[in-house]
């Protein structure tokens, strides 16, 4: 009973057409079928794929979706059946030494887990998961880092709950550990579960599946009134309704589950939405992400070796993915469940980083209200929560500045028009609302930029009704001050104003005339704001932002894309004035797109943007090497 | 875009290993070029068994999750729908498992260990400073990876 009886016969791929290296692979092994039995194990390799392509969300990542089958003769057919436990006695020299009866009960149907590995490996070195096939028609199964099943009616849906548990790391929801007449299970008493489809919190902003909580959903929505038992009561609601199902995780109450049922509770029955988000974040990333045509990026470096970048999906989702100097990018994935606002351009994900630890992002949600989520190394993604009662204008941006660590601005447009903040503080939390800044109402599409100079002290920018540039400045001594016009420059209506700040007493800012043409102005605290000026003859795309970032207290550089949609960049030097613009290795971006630009490390930038084919794209310039070339982003 | 190349990527290699309990022992390790996604590199500390890659000084470079079970314990399905699933207690943890690990240039080791306590509780107000970790962690085996893999 080793691998002496039998031989690895090869290996056919019988679904997908994924690159190897990008792909989810799936590997089904033959166990305990002879040489002329192969036909069989082909037959129930393809009822596998059928099975797997029927259970959602599985149709819809097929094309991220490899399956091989490896067909394995055995000496013998079948699988050791135990007498012991009720089997028929067999037992048979097999490649993987399955048998039935394990642990004396004659369903859990097992094999040499080593050797399944060590074969799958060798035969597609790629693989993410390995299932045995076993030629009995005995019922059972088993999981662990390889599942087994039978040819039994129904033994795919345990290949497919186990599928859950070993490649996306999700946890069991029954209520029980033993059929619910155990002991030491009535009541969950330990810390909130790392699985994402199993939960201790009853607090809806914070559930970490509240991004798939309808509003009118009651939280619990099922409470055990009895946790010496089982709460086998039918749901009071619907079938797919996501809430707080008291019973998961093994125990009877305090721990909760998505929906009612689940294919991690019981078999036969669908994935919930919470296990299908966490299978597509599985597979997702190893795909390209459609972007929105025109969707800001948004990108911090909470350390020079790593790099978070927000965007938004074509279809709306808040999407982000992450570069590490360790393991490359990470592929994107959903942040939390979330949609944007597809008013206008599109509201963007924006974000910051207040430590290294944590990351706070923002975005207008589809009923275009302010919503934020964050990040901490300690617990991970947190759902999103709403932020005071606001209506925004649909598509519109959330910027955010960080006084002090301790503390965020934030600052957009009301449904309006009008200029409109709140702020956090980690002594007193979110101020009950939002506030408008001395007045000010932005022209229809413009952003409220700003930024800190000082720790008790804000800038803010936006293009007025009337298409000129206005500021306004607030420190805690004097409140907000009245809004103030910037020189005479007519803008768009959706013109962006960049600032940025050299050192404390120096504001640079950027933004396009009414004809594309790249403007700038200044202002020094000994001379005050000068007028403006445009750019070494640079005109932007009719929507495309300037992006600037000052890399050292005497340089500027500069990126937009130009009316050919070509990306452009310039810079400035105390010593050298401005450069003339030039073409970033050859790019090309969406007509109006926006460039997003960091310096995480002296001498180098990183750029993002979304490129004609509507996929994101980053190069780098390092001042050893120049720039590089452009790569699609998604997994290194 | 211009010119859709990528830039230099990590290396990544597959490891294999069985175990008895806490005693974890390295069967293979095999170069391979596959894509690791954020998935399997999670950037917030998790609970549960994980591989650290470790460079030479022991800085962890990077952790990914074991997501097979490493427990004394195994599913037994019904075979008739809408009985429970349920599980049955095993003498012992034995069994084993593989994970794919990135391993750049200044990869030396990995380390199989145990992070035990959850690292935060819930947060219980969105506005809600991060908690200090309270995570243990107990290495249960260090294995040298090949020269060649990376």
């Amino acid at each position: 009973m080793t691998t002496a009886d039998g031989t690895v016969i090869g290996t056919t791929q019988i679904f997908g057409s994924a690159s190897r290296n990008r792909a989810f692979n799936i590997v089904l092994l033959a166990e305990g079928f002879q040489a002329a039995e192969q036909a069989a194990f082909n037959t129930a390799a393809d009822n596998f794929v059928t099975a797997l392509r029927a259970t959602p969300p599985y149709g819809h990542l097929s094309a991220a979706i490899n399956v091989f089958r490896v067909n394995v003769s055995s000496t013998n057919s079948g699988a050791d059946d135990p007498t012991s436990t009720g089997g028929t006695g067999a037992v048979v020299n097999t490649y993987f030494d399955a048998t039935f009866g394990a642990n004396g009960i004659r369903r859990l149907l097992v094999c040499n887990t080593t050797t399944a590995l060590t074969v799958a490996s060798a035969q597609v070195p790629e693989h993410s998961l390995v299932l045995v096939v076993v030629n009995s028609t005995v019922y059972g199964g088993s999981g662990g880092s390889v599942g087994t099943y039978s040819l039994a009616g129904g033994a795919t849906e345990i290949a497919i709950h186990e599928a859950g548990h070993t490649a996306y790391g999700l946890a069991d929801e029954y209520p029980y550990y033993a059929g619910g007449n155990e002991t030491g299970h009535d009541h969950y008493a330990g810390g909130e579960p790392a699985q994402p489809n199993v939960t201790a919190n009853t607090d809806r902003p914070t559930l970490k599946w509240n991004w798939a909580v309808a509003a009118a959903t009651a939280l619990p929505t099922m409470s055990n009134p009895d946790c010496s038992t089982v709460d086998n009561r039918p749901s009071p609601v619907p079938d797919g309704t996501v809430g707080l199902f008291e019973g998961a995780f093994y125990f009877h109450c305090g721990a909760y589950r998505p929906e009612y049922n689940c294919k991690m509770r019981a078999l036969g029955v669908p994935f919930c939405a919470v296990c299908r988000q966490a299978i597509w974040n599985r597979i997702g990333p190893l795909a390209t992400l459609p972007a929105k045509a025109r969707t800001p990026i948004s990108v911090v470096a909470r350390y020079p070796e790593h790099l978070d970048v927000f965007a938004v999906a074509g279809d709306g989702r808040t999407m982000s993915d992450w570069w590490d100097a360790g393991s490359g990018w990470g592929g994107w994935f959903q942040l939390s469940g979330g949609i944007a606002s597809p008013g206008g351009g599109g509201s963007p994900v924006t974000s910051i980083s207040r430590y290294s630890g944590h990351l706070d992002v923002f975005t207008v949600g589809t009923d275009n209200r302010v919503y934020s989520a964050w990040w901490d190394v300690s617990s991970g993604w947190s759902g999103w929560f709403t932020l005071g009662k606001l209506t925004c204008r649909p598509g519109s941006t959330v910027n955010v500045v960080s006084r002090y660590n301790d503390h965020i601005d934030l600052f957009t447009t009301a449904s309006d028009g009008r200029v409109m903040s709140i702020w956090w503080d980690a002594s007193s939390g979110w101020a009950a609302d939002w506030f408008q800044i001395s007045g000010g109402v932005a022209a229809d599409g413009a952003p409220v930029t700003a930024i800190a100079r000082y720790r008790n002290h804000l800038d803010v920018f936006t293009v007025g009704t009337d298409n000129h540039v206005y500021s306004t400045w607030w420190d805690d001594r004097n409140g907000w001050a009245a809004w103030f016009r910037l020189g005479n420059l007519t803008c768009r209506p959706d013109s962006t104003v960049t600032a940025v700040s050299r050192y404390p007493d120096h504001i640079d800012l950027f933004t396009t005339a009414s004809d594309g043409k790249v403007m700038s102005s200044w202002w020094d605290v000994r001379s005050g704001w000068a007028d403006w000026f445009q750019i070494s003859g640079g005109v932007a795309s009719p929507g495309s932002p300037v992006t600037a970032i000052a890399r050292f207290n005497n340089h500027l550089d500069l990126f937009t894309i130009g009316t050919d949609n070509r990306i452009y960049s310039t810079w400035w030097q105390d010593t050298s004035g401005w450069a003339s613009w030039f073409n970033v290795s050859g790019g090309v971006g969406q007509a109006g797109g926006q460039v997003a630009a960091i310096q995480r490390v002296t001498d180098h930038i990183d750029l993002f943007t979304v490129g004609t084919d509507g996929l994101v794209y980053s190069t780098w310039w390092d001042s050893a090497s120049g720039w590089a070339s452009w790569f699609q982003l998604g997994v290194s | 875009m211009s010119e859709p190349n990528e830039p230099a990527e990590p290396r990544s290699v597959r490891l294999i290993f069985e175990y008895v309990g806490d005693q974890v022992s390295l069967v293979s390790q095999q170069p391979v070029d596959v894509a690791i996604t954020g998935f399997d590199v999670p950037q917030e500390a998790m609970p549960g068994y994980h591989v650290e890659v470790r460079g030479a000084n022991e800085q962890v470079l990077s952790r990914v999750p074991i997501r097979a079970e490493m427990t004394a314990s195994r599913e037994v399905f019904p075979e008739t729908p809408g009985e429970p699933i349920v599980r049955v207690d095993l003498p012992e943890a034995r069994g084993a498992f593989t994970v794919v690990v990135p391993a750049p240039v200044d990869a030396h080791h990995v380390t199989v260990v145990r992070i035990t306590g959850r690292p935060t509780g819930v947060a219980t107000k969105a506005t809600a400073p991060p908690a200090e970790s309270r995570a243990q962690v107990t290495e249960l085996g260090s294995f040298a990876l090949d020269g060649g893999a990376r």
